[in-house]
């Protein structure tokens, strides 16, 4: 740093006392970090990539590293997209150039340990990062235990989960562009909270759509859910009523969905009452959150950290904060506050806003949470659910006047379909936008 | 406490945005859809930085009342009192407006320019130059967005309040929507 901050701030502090007060809002203002505060932020996705491009926007002057495991990130959303082959694998991708030119600090690493105590993360290379404040946004990994017979080695090998965007994408791509006509696709659905709660079920609807553009009419998709209703229920329902008729069945879990074993020689996922046998079988394990979180003691008994729901800050240990998929964020029930990118994205700006005003001394700013799932279940047939968020009396609140679904049906049948075309557009525009907010 | 203050205003001098107050905070919520400072980068999603104040206003303002219609933005701004709507509006209007210059060919141009005569009145030429402030600019903004949004006002099973915008809209020859779009993207002013 060639600028001395500090001085800086002298010579500005002692010359603009002539402004008013009012001029800037309470709690406005802030000095610098520089050379003060050193910020770590483990996981360069959504919410880890926003967090260090936040802090850097908002003090040029802060210390920030980001470590990342992952030269390239790969994005989950418009991942299913590309299964079915509506998409392009290299529009998923993202580096962390945009990043260091605003002057992150980007260490390709593991982090394997953080000690709270010391204030220190270790990474597999050996060496060790001191912070102030750690912001961990992890997101998850899965409790392969929880279907007896799966493993990372088959999800690595036959049995993809594709549920972290990567080769494993590619790989069950390749396994759907293998199948025949009147084959078969499992997808087995975790109990929940598992991220993007839209997610299997745009994947069923993307499949399905496979089929019937290449002419697998006679090909079924079935979900065996561990739950007893979904994300956009209805939505989906009419879409794949209108576009998929008789393809995709949806077992409950009330009903035996609920796969616990599987059998990867006979291809079968069987739940307490029922087997469910593919040609492919697509076994979404149970998650929790990113293991780091978990060994550094941030978790709770379901394996999710959970944190004060307006700054952010882990309820375990101060000045850690976490964000994305590794949290649950305060009381909401598990559809209220979804798994998602755009929380990850909302939720990062927040613990940076909290970050900096307790750098600065002053109170947390007031936190603004919005969260938007875009799904795609047919070409021109999108449809979104939204969520605000409020602070209200120290509690995040969920709006219930604004947000919810896109309207399931409409006066006329031009302006649903209008709505619905409008929706896959734009779900396109939201993943640009979102994944420049993050990396650009 | 003095020192505090002093210290305070140096860092808002300096640092710009850091904890610049709830409207910029709210503010940033939109970056994920709208592109930092309004300049998107996804084209089917509008630049909103730079546009009018009381264009921005009214479109806000009637998404809240539900007397306009919107595939997503209606379900957000419900959630946000009138008060933080306006401070928005007024936020956005007063950043620059960073037009997204969108090279079309001569053929789509030409066919453009000539949809576009009755629209110069409200628009100006280049759709750069609105009469009022309560028009929109349409230089440079993204094409996809504004041949969706001309699909809102065409279709009469949507409230879209502007009457004559929608009669203007409904004027234009279905072939001739896209390169209306088109032409405008291309503007630079
Ligand atoms: C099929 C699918 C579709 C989806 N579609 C959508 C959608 O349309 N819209 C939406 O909003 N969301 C969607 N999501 C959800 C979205 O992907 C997640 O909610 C989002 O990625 C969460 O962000 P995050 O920062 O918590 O985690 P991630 O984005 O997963 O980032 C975590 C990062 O941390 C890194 N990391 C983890 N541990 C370490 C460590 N110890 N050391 C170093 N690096 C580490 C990882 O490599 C990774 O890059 C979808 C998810 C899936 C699976
Ligand atoms: C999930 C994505 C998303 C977020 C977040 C979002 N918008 Fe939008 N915005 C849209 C979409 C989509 C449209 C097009 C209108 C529609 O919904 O049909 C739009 C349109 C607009 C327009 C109309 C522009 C014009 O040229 O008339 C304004 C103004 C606007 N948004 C303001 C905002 C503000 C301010 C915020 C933050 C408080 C915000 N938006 C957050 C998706 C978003
Ligand atoms: C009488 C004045 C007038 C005329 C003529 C007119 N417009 Fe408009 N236009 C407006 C106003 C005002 C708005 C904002 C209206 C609203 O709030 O819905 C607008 C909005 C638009 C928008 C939406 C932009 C955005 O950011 O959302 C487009 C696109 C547009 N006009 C294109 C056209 C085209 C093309 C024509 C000619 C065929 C035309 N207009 C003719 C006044 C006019």
């Amino acid at each position: 740093m060639s600028f001395n901050r500090r001085d800086f701030i002298k010579t500005v502090a002692s010359t603009s006392v002539i402004v008013p007060l009012a001029a800037c809002a309470a709690p406005s203002g802030g000095k610098s970090g520089s050379g003060k505060a050193r910020l770590v932020v483990v996981g360069g996705g959504f919410g880890g990539a926003t967090a260090a491009k936040y802090l850097k926007m908002m003090d040029a002057g802060l210390d920030v590293t980001l470590v990342e495991r992952n030269k390239q990130f790969v994005s989950c959303p418009l991942s299913n997209e590309v299964i079915s082959g509506h998409g392009k694998y290299e529009g998923l991708l993202a580096g962390y150039d945009g990043l260091m030119k605003r002057g992150v600090n980007v260490v390709f690493d593991d982090a394997t340990a953080v000690d709270p105590a010391s204030k220190s993360v270790k990474l597999k290379s050996g060496t060790s990062l001191k912070y102030d404040f750690l912001v961990l946004s992890p997101g998850i990994d899965f409790n392969y235990a929880g279907i007896e017979g799966y493993s990372e080695a088959l999800a690595n090998t036959t049995h993809p989960h594709a549920y972290k965007a990567g080769p494993q994408t590619l790989a069950l791509k390749k396994q759907l562009e293998g199948m025949k006509d009147g084959q078969t696709f499992v997808i087995t659905v975790p109990p929940g909270p598992f991220r993007c709660p839209p997610g299997p079920y745009e994947r069923a609807s993307q499949v399905a759509n496979y089929f019937k553009h290449h002419g697998m009419n006679k090909s079924k998709v079935i979900i065996a859910d561990a739950n007893d209703s979904f994300s956009k229920k209805g939505l989906f329902e009419q879409a794949w009523k209108r576009h998929y008729p008789g393809m995709i069945e949806w077992v409950a879990g009330a009903a035996g969905g609920k796969v616990v074993k599987f059998d990867a020689k006979t291809n079968t996922a069987s739940s307490d009452f029922n087997d469910y046998k593919g040609d492919v079988v697509n076994i979404i394990p149970p998650h929790h959150a990113g293991m780091i979180a978990k060994s550094t003691g941030l978790t709770n008994d379901k394996g999710w950290c959970s944190v004060d729901m307006l700054t952010m800050e882990s309820t375990v240990h101060k000045d850690i904060y976490v964000v994305g998929d590794s949290t649950v964020h305060g009381e909401l029930p598990v559809y209220g506050a979804p798994k998602s990118a755009h929380m990850a994205n909302t939720q990062a700006k927040v613990a940076v806003g909290a970050i900096i005003a307790k750098i600065n001394g002053v109170p947390a700013p007031e936190p603004f949470f919005v969260n938007t799932c875009y799904s795609i279940a047919e070409t021109d047939w999108g449809f979104s659910v939204v969520h605000i968020y409020r602070a209200k009396e120290g509690k995040l609140v969920y709006d219930t006047k604004a947000g919810g679904i896109s309207p399931v049906n409409m006066a006329d049948e031009s302006a649903l379909k209008m709505q619905r075309k409008l929706e896959s557009e734009y779900c396109i525009g939201w993943f640009k936008n979102i994944m420049a907010d993050a990396f650009a | 406490m003095k020192l505090h203050i002093a210290v305070a205003l140096a860092g808002m001098a300096f640092t710009g945005i850091a904890l610049a107050g709830p409207t910029e905070d709210l503010a940033r919520t939109c970056n994920a859809c709208h592109g930092v400072n309004g300049v998107s980068v996804g084209p089917s999603m509008p630049s909103i930085g730079g546009l009018p104040e009381a264009h921005l206003k009214n479109v806000m303002l009637q998404w809240k009342t539900d007397e306009r219609y919107s595939a997503t933005m209606g379900r957000h701004f419900k959630g946000y009192t009138e008060a933080e709507l306006s401070a928005l509006a007024t936020y956005y209007s007063k950043l620059p407006y960073v037009p997204t210059v969108q090279k079309a060919d001569d053929k789509i141009m030409a066919k453009g320019k000539e949809a576009t005569d009755r629209c110069e009145t409200c628009h100006g030429a280049t759709g750069g130059e609105p009469d009022d402030a309560e028009t929109p600019k349409l230089n440079g903004q993204w094409a996809q967005y504004l041949e969706l949004e001309l699909m809102k006002y065409r279709n009469d099973a949507v409230k879209m309040p502007h009457k004559k915008m929608r009669n203007n809209a409904k004027k234009l020859a279905d072939e001739d929507v896209a390169a209306v779009a088109e032409f405008y993207a291309a503007q630079p002013k």
